[in-house]
């Protein structure tokens, strides 16, 4: 199987449109403070204004810049995303490379481990352990990641498992490699497109449970994320703010996911060619 | 009755004989082999004390000194009690007499007989060794070259020696003639100590019970002529026998890597041996006796490199390899051949411990194997049945190559690279960079096998297990790869497992068979052997359908 990923996905629609809606995303939360002249946190006496040439999306109901929250809010969702993505892959690929290669016992117990997170609804246990542990940004990141690389971890399992029994790494086994290099230099390597699978689903999830959390109100209060800016807008639907203030938030929450659910989609394709539209020579 | 001791013999710096002992007994038939160069002929002269050098050591000639006779008394020993049958016939007759005058010549010199009853002598002698009586009176130009060595023959017989010394009496013969002069040496001359000596296997074989083999001026091994013939045991005695055509072996002809040098400390084939300790560059190994055979080896002859006892591999229920024992010398090829599904491939991959648990003992140069560690997989490499598999697709050309080294890290990136770019040199692939920077998917099917074989080989290794090697690739790509494996053989003394369903390529490319059915070896035996005379059922169903491009019986 020699297929080249980039190809793959440049040459998918989908995969392209997702591309272009993620490097917008990032380049609007990277570039905020040149994008913005006003601290997403810094309040005035000016509140729930209308849009207007100083304020791009007016103000919420204690005078902040809905406009640089925005922003400021996108920053949040991504860094929690990628650093949950990350993460989470460097586990995945921790417990399945090794369950895959050492196998036996250890095997068997991390597989009844990964068994057992799976079976209990992440979402209900972040929002105890969130709501009892109040967790920062970093905390957070790392209770999500934490909770979310057993799916993964099984994937990379089943198929390193495969990997194992390849012509070149049983030739490499012959040369005296141990399972630290197979792993390193062929297993992982040859991993590819189900890592940046696994990588895009944790980034994609995270997202959602960042949102979802700040929505309830259970995230740090301190920090401009779209969940909460949401959560605020909520308490003045009567009013038309909504128009300019809820509905940017979950736009740019909904197309967030959706890019990234789009290069996912595109890097499926790889995997499974039956996912492809149109035969591919 | 001929007791060689220490023998040393040099013309100038050239130490020819280099401490030679030897011991013929009466009746006894001994052939001298060895290429030329290594004193073969040297010997003959310095035992008819003709050789024109500083000889030192001591030959007694039925408990006579040699070497403490005068000229006078060893004028009546030569021709007499010791004949020579000199290698060059053209230039031993001379041309102004006729044959039978030269024939008689000998016996009235020695004052044995008068004129006529040397003729009558001569005449009968030469009728013995089968030239027709209207050749007697011939001048030797007017005679061909059999003619001429039957008149020698004759000429050397005429005294009745007690030892008769033929230089290669029969290698400038054509082959029919050589026959019935063997033939006939044998008939008139069975009782006569003969000292043989000659380069052509085929001579030595016809003419001698016994045979030693001479190299850099000591005898290296000896023995029974058609033991030490069948199953050599000195590098060299097998490498002599694989380079000479003959129709008894059925691999191909190999030469040996290197030339003759002189002068060398310690063994004097250890420039040339493929299984050369550090000892063998120092001391000279003495001959010593083993199991009824002379061998001059620090290693004891030729080394077995790997043996399996016992060894079984089951898959549940299914037993794929069922207590197989085997084993492999240095520098040989053993080829298991079987149908798919004999189990082969498991057991080559059981023997690279790719194959967990296993029953039995695997031994490599009689140390038991137990965890494979770094050290068995620089000694033992594999090349698998499918080179685009066992090349990962995502690496190049270099990087695949290095990778062993790599693995087990040897040298810095800049030598690992020069000992990459060598070895791919070494088995005929291009060594540009735009070669070295590309992908396997590029490359042919023989191509990409012989990268397999590079990175097998980058290492070193003592022996080779190459899986179907030619199985995805057509007969004429195939055949250079086995050309090529044979050459590595040859030079780097390389031993290989050689598995193939293919039995017309084992017997080209290997000195055994071993024919696997079912998980077990049903027979095992040198190739020629197999090949020839199968024993079991299964081995001649194999013959037949092997390959073939047309019916002989038709």
């Amino acid at each position: 199987m020699h297929i080249s990923l980039k190809k793959e996905i440049k040459q998918s629609h989908t995969g392209q449109a997702g591309i272009i809606i993620l490097l917008v995303v990032i380049a609007l939360a990277v570039f905020a403070p040149f994008l913005s002249s006003y601290n997403p946190v810094q309040q005035s006496t000016t509140s729930l204004l209308a849009p207007s040439l100083t304020h791009w999306l007016g103000t919420n109901q204690v005078g902040q810049d809905i406009w640089s929250q925005l922003l400021y809010g996108g920053r949040t969702s991504l860094l929690v995303g990628f650093g949950v993505g990350i993460l989470s892959l460097i586990l995945s690929i921790l417990f399945g490379v090794s369950s895959a290669l050492i196998g036996g016992i250890y095997d068997k117990i991390v597989m009844r481990i990964v068994d057992a997170f799976i079976v209990i609804p992440m979402i209900v246990v972040v929002i105890l352990v969130a709501a009892y542990i109040r967790p920062d940004l970093s905390v957070l990141i790392l209770l999500l990641a934490v909770l979310s690389w057993q799916g993964g971890a099984r994937m990379i399992r089943s198929q390193a498992l495969s990997l194992k029994e390849m012509g070149h790494v049983n030739a490499s086994r012959t040369f005296g490699a141990s399972r630290f290099y197979l792993a390193w230099r062929h297993i992982v390597p040859d991993l590819g497109i189900i890592l940046l699978v696994e990588f895009i689903y944790s980034v994609r999830r995270a997202v959602f449970i960042e949102a979802g959390l700040a929505f309830l109100g259970i995230g740090d209060p301190m920090l401009v994320s779209w969940g909460m800016m949401m959560r605020d807008a909520m308490k003045f639907s009567y009013l038309n703010v909504w128009q300019w203030w809820l509905v940017p938030a979950g736009v740019a929450l909904s197309l967030t996911i959706v890019g990234l659910t789009f290069i996912s989609h595109a890097a499926e394709s790889v995997l499974d060619p039956r996912l492809r539209g149109e035969a591919v020579a | 009755m001929l007791e060689i001791r220490n023998l040393r013999v040099s013309y100038g710096n050239d130490m020819v004989l280099n401490g030679l002992n030897l011991d013929l007994a009466d009746g006894e038939t001994l052939a001298i082999i060895g290429e030329s160069g290594t004193g073969k002929t040297t010997l003959g002269m310095s035992i008819m004390r003709l050789a024109e050098a500083r000889v030192q050591g001591s030959i007694h000639f039925n408990g006579v000194d040699l070497f403490a006779l005068s000229d006078r008394q060893m004028r009546g020993i030569r021709w007499n009690r010791i004949a020579m049958l000199f290698q060059n016939v053209n230039n031993v007759l001379n041309p102004v007499h006729t044959v039978l005058d030269q024939v008689s010549e000998p016996m009235v010199e020695h004052k044995l007989l008068n004129k006529d009853e040397a003729l009558v002598k001569a005449g009968e002698l030469l009728a013995r060794f089968g030239l027709s009586q209207a050749r007697f009176s011939a001048y030797p130009h007017q005679l061909s070259g059999g003619e001429q060595q039957r008149v020698l023959l004759a000429m050397a017989l005429a005294n009745d020696p007690e030892l008769l010394i033929l230089d290669e009496p029969l290698s400038s013969l054509d082959v029919t003639t050589r026959e019935e002069l063997g033939n006939l040496l044998g008939e008139i001359d069975g009782h006569r100590a003969k000292l043989v000596i000659t380069h052509d296997l085929d001579t030595a074989s016809r003419l001698s019970e016994k045979i030693a083999v001479l190299y850099g001026g000591r005898i290296i091994e000896s023995g029974l002529t058609q033991e030490v013939l069948r199953r050599p045991r000195h590098p060299y005695t097998r490498a002599l026998i694989r380079a000479y055509p003959n129709m008894t072996t059925v691999k191909d002809l190999q030469g040996i890597k290197g030339r003759m040098v002189r002068p060398v400390s310690g063994c004097p084939f250890h420039p040339r041996c493929t299984q050369a300790i550090e000892e063998c560059s120092r001391n000279m190994p003495p001959l010593t006796q083993s199991q009824g055979r002379w061998v001059a080896c620090h290693r004891g002859g030729i080394v077995t490199l790997l043996s399996v006892i016992n060894l079984s591999k089951s898959f549940d229920s299914l037993k794929a390899v069922d207590s197989v024992s085997l084993r492999i010398e240095s520098g040989e090829t053993l080829a298991l051949v079987g149908q798919s599904g004999s189990g082969k491939t498991t057991l080559a991959k059981t023997i690279m411990g790719l194959h967990s648990t296993y029953d039995g003992t695997i031994s490599l140069e009689s140390e038991k194997v137990a965890n494979r560690s770094k050290d068995f997989y620089k000694r033992v490499q594999m090349i698998f049945q499918n080179p685009g598999e066992s090349l990962s697709h995502r690496l190049s050309i270099l990087e695949l190559v290095v990778e062993p080294l790599e693995v087990q890290r040897i040298g810095t990136a800049e030598q690992r690279r020069e000992k990459a770019i060598q070895t791919i040199g070494e088995v005929e692939l291009p060594r540009t960079e735009a070669f070295l920077n590309t992908y396997p998917h590029h490359l042919s099917g023989g191509e990409l096998q012989r990268v397999a074989i590079a990175r097998a080989l980058i290492l070193d290794p003592d022996l080779l297990i190459a899986d179907e090697p030619t199985a995805f690739l057509d007969a004429s790509v195939g055949a250079k790869i086995l050309k090529l494996l044979l050459n590595l053989q040859e030079h780097r003394g390389l031993s290989m497992l050689y598995i193939t369903h293919d039995i017309a390529a084992a017997r080209k490319v290997s000195d055994r068979i071993a024919v696997m059915l079912e998980g077990r070896i049903i027979e095992e035996g040198p190739s020629n052997e197999i090949v020839t005379v199968p024993k079991q059922d299964y081995t001649k169903r194999l013959l037949g359908s092997a390959s073939a491009l047309h019916d002989l019986s038709k």
